[in-house]
């Protein structure tokens, strides 16, 4: 019974909280990270270095969970929205300053290997000119309204089954865990970002979400709690993503 | 130079000086060259004047001109049956009438007049304009129909079809009986039609406006039907027919005549290669009229079915069947109906589109389920019909190298935009472009993604590459929330001081925006940014001298 037991934990199919930098599971857990190691700078140098892979994983489900709309949670992941979906997947060059250069950019639409920012069911429409102040061409957004949570799971899917969007962000509340597994799996096709809104309440859920944060509104920043991801809970404390937005 | 100049002169004076020795021998010999056109209906066979046995030429060429196709293609049967009417060209400046019908021919009004001067002559003259578009859909509508009487058919816009019958002529009878039976024919669709044979096509263009109902069979008797035109007939330009005037030319035979290079110096190349074309003494080359393919294809029942998912299989096996024939012909469709017949109700239509030509069956066939899935049927279906637009060549996209993924992400990307559209609906799924203008709510509107997205980019493109300072000032320097409410929110005031969960905190302003004094959306309002009790970075405004706080964005 311990050789299977063993065997289970070596071929890493079995998750274990606190156990990520085990000896027996560094390997395997190296392994892992290593077939799926598209990584995404955030652009959040705090941020970065209290995530377990040092970025936002790419080609997985994100979870965000607010406790209301506009905590800070689109300029936390605006900087990464920039970058995703460029074809060399390196984006340390994220941040504030990659704006000048995709304004500069001709005829940025889906087909230059960006790709779309698709926007399912957002509360509000993303106002263009803040879109375009923080580095994303609005022409690369697409917004998909759909009322029904099934078509909203649908429309993502599609999206990540396309092979042409840099990001999927979805605003969503309650959803069958089945339908969150089948957004995993058709994202792990691919290398794009995909994150999923969801009231904080919904934190007491269980989810197959490799990342889920907890975002709360802070001054001068988003207070960011890690809930689940590799090495388990922890708090990362504030990340200033409007210190500079005063001038 | 001086030697020159005269030998120049006399040169060109050889021209000149022949004409009046030419007409003077056409004119008195024969009736007036040109015969009236017969007025509308069917128009009479005037025999040629060698119906004997001939030496059989190798094409004989059918010209039907539509006289009537303006009309015909924006007014109804009744309509050219009733109150004057006239149609003119638009584009014209002094807007010429082009076709008219026989209440206003009875008033005087006739093709050619400016459209104050039929106005003048018919009162009551109700004036549409000339839809040139859907002249050239009626006639290539004809064009199938000239395919009842030969595989070669060539169009002339804007009103003439050119059949080459030389191999038709046994079948039906001869070629008095063809030209015949194709007149009567048009003349059931309520066309007016002239109509001329002649062994090449020019000629018999020409005949069938110059002398309508001249059938001539044989090349020799060519030059002697030809030589009695005006050259009215050939639709040169004004100069060349002033020229003509001049020269005193009354005749295609008197411009024959005329010595070849002194005709080849004074006009076009066209007129003289024209002229050498309608004679026959140079090739004429005329392109095949090609008729657009579509795929139509019905499915009966054995029994009603009330079900989508009983008919599944029944439109997939369409679908298939459409894909395999688009796939022989390397075409692909942007567009198909799928029909439902019902016993009762009005047929069920169901369009499906694309945004590029596709001739996958199986990516057809995700789009029509995805779409079905909306559909409601107002009865059991008897029976189902697919049709598709026409058929359009495919981009011949190929797979790209690995690591130029651009081809493929772009047709993937539409893709995706038809999948989303055939489930959401065409109004769910958009993309988003700024507005140049100060107004924050103003400063941006939804847009068809992927088609105006790029043609934005396109004109923004040159602006932003040279820094023009109106390309750079679409982006503004004051910050912006990435959440912008469609109404403004009225904020609750206390103690004078705006409130939204407990008392803000101002963190920058004011920014003033005043705009929009010209177009009576004005605006004046002093913008700041405020922070919540708990740290929640809301955009809101004052109006100068209002007490009102209103919010309009949050940073998010």
């Amino acid at each position: 019974m311990n050789d299977s037991l063993e065997a289970l934990l070596a071929g890493a199919q079995v998750w274990r909280a606190r156990h990520g930098s085990a000896p027996s599971m560094a390997g395997a857990a190296n392994a892992a990270s290593a077939a799926n190691a598209a990584v995404l700078p955030t652009g959040w140098p705090q941020l970065d270095a209290a995530l377990p892979d040092g970025g936002w994983p790419l080609g997985t489900l994100i979870e965000l969970l607010l406790p209301s709309h506009g905590v800070g949670e689109l300029q936390l992941l605006l900087p990464a929205l920039c970058v995703a979906g460029r074809n060399d997947g390196s984006g340390k060059d994220s941040g504030k300053d990659s704006g000048k250069g995709s304004a500069e950019e001709p005829a940025i639409c889906t087909g230059d290997g960006q790709g779309w920012v698709v926007w399912v069911a957002p509360p509000l429409a993303p106002y263009p000119p803040a879109l375009a102040q923080a580095g994303l061409d609005p022409a690369r957004v697409l917004l998909v309204e759909a009322d029904e949570t099934r078509d909203r799971l649908w429309a993502m899917e599609q999206a990540l089954h396309s092979r042409s969007c840099g990001a999927v962000l979805a605003w969503l509340d309650a959803v069958d865990d089945r339908w969150l597994r089948r957004l995993k799996l058709a994202a792990e096709a691919g290398r794009t970002l995909v994150v999923a809104f969801r009231p904080l309440a919904r934190g007491r859920e269980s989810s197959p979400a490799v990342l889920r944060l907890v975002l709360a509104p802070a001054d001068g920043g988003v207070e960011v709690e890690i809930l689940k991801g590799r090495g388990g809970p922890r708090r990362v404390g504030r990340v200033p993503v409007h210190a500079d937005g005063i001038t | 130079m001086g030697t020159r100049d005269l030998f120049e002169a006399a040169r060109q004076a050889v021209p000149l000086r022949t004409p009046p020795s030419a007409p003077p021998a056409a004119p008195p010999g024969r009736p007036p060259p040109r015969p009236p056109r017969p007025p509308e209906s069917t128009p009479t066979l005037v025999p040629a004047a060698g119906a004997a046995p001939a030496p059989v030429p190798r094409h004989l060429w059918l010209a039907l001109q539509l006289t009537d196709l303006p009309l015909a293609a924006v007014a109804s049967a009744e309509e050219c049956a009733g109150g004057p009417l006239a149609i003119v060209d638009a584009t014209h400046v002094r807007r010429l009438v082009v076709a008219c019908n026989p209440a206003a021919t009875a008033a005087g009004v006739r093709p050619g007049l400016a459209s104050n001067a039929a106005y003048a002559l018919a009162p009551g003259l109700e004036v549409r304009d000339r839809a040139s578009a859907r002249e050239e859909r009626r006639l290539q509508q004809l064009a199938r129909w000239a395919t009842g009487y030969t595989p070669f058919v060539s169009l002339e816009p804007p009103d003439t079809l050119l059949l080459e019958v030389r191999g038709s002529l046994r079948l039906f009878g001869g070629a008095r009986a063809l030209a015949g039976r194709a007149v009567r024919e048009l003349a059931d669709h309520g066309h007016a039609v002239a109509c001329a044979l002649a062994p090449t096509p020019r000629a018999a263009l020409w005949l069938a406006r110059g002398a309508p109902g001249t059938l001539v069979e044989s090349p020799a008797h060519l030059a002697g039907a030809l030589a009695a035109l005006t050259p009215g007939a050939a639709a040169w330009d004004e100069r060349a027919y002033e020229q003509l005037a001049r020269l005193g030319v009354r005749t295609l035979g008197d411009l024959r005549r005329l010595p070849r290079d002194g005709l080849a110096r004074r006009f076009e190349p066209a007129l003289l290669a024209q002229l050498d074309e309608a004679f026959g003494t140079r090739p004429a080359v005329r392109r095949r009229h090609v008729l657009p393919e579509r795929f139509r294809e019905r499915v009966e029942f054995t029994c009603e079915l009330g079900s989508l998912g009983h008919m599944a299989p029944a439109i997939d096996r369409l679908l298939d069947r459409m894909g395999r024939f688009l796939r022989v012909r390397d075409v692909g469709v942007a567009r198909l109906a799928l029909t439902f017949v019902h016993r009762r109700a009005a047929p069920t239509v169901v369009p499906l589109g694309r945004g590029r030509p596709c001739g996958d069956a199986a990516e057809w066939r995700l789009l029509a389920h995805e779409r079905l899935g909306r559909v409601e049927l107002p009865e059991p279906v008897l029976a189902l019909v697919l049709r598709t637009s026409v058929t359009l060549p495919l981009s011949g996209a190929t797979d790209p190298l690995p690591g130029l993924a651009t081809e493929a992400s772009h047709a993937n990307a539409g893709a995706l935009l038809d999948r989303l559209r055939a489930r959401l609906g065409d109004g769910a799924v958009t993309g988003v472009c700024l507005v140049p203008e100060h107004r924050p709510e103003r400063a941006w509107r939804r847009v068809t993604p992927g088609v105006e997205t790029r043609a934005r980019a396109g004109r923004a493109g040159p602006g932003a590459a040279v820094g023009l300072p109106g390309a750079a000032a679409r982006v503004p320097d004051a910050p912006r929330p990435l959440w912008l409410l469609a109404t403004p929110e009225r904020l609750r005031v206390q103690q004078g001081q705006p409130c939204h969960d407990g008392f803000l905190r101002f963190e920058a302003g004011p920014e003033r925006i005043e705009s929009g004094w010209w177009d009576g959306g004005d605006v004046v309002r002093d913008y700041y940014v405020a922070r919540t009790r708990t740290g929640v970075r809301l955009w809101i405004y004052r109006e100068p001298g209002d007490a009102r706080w209103f919010l309009h964005g949050v940073f998010g």
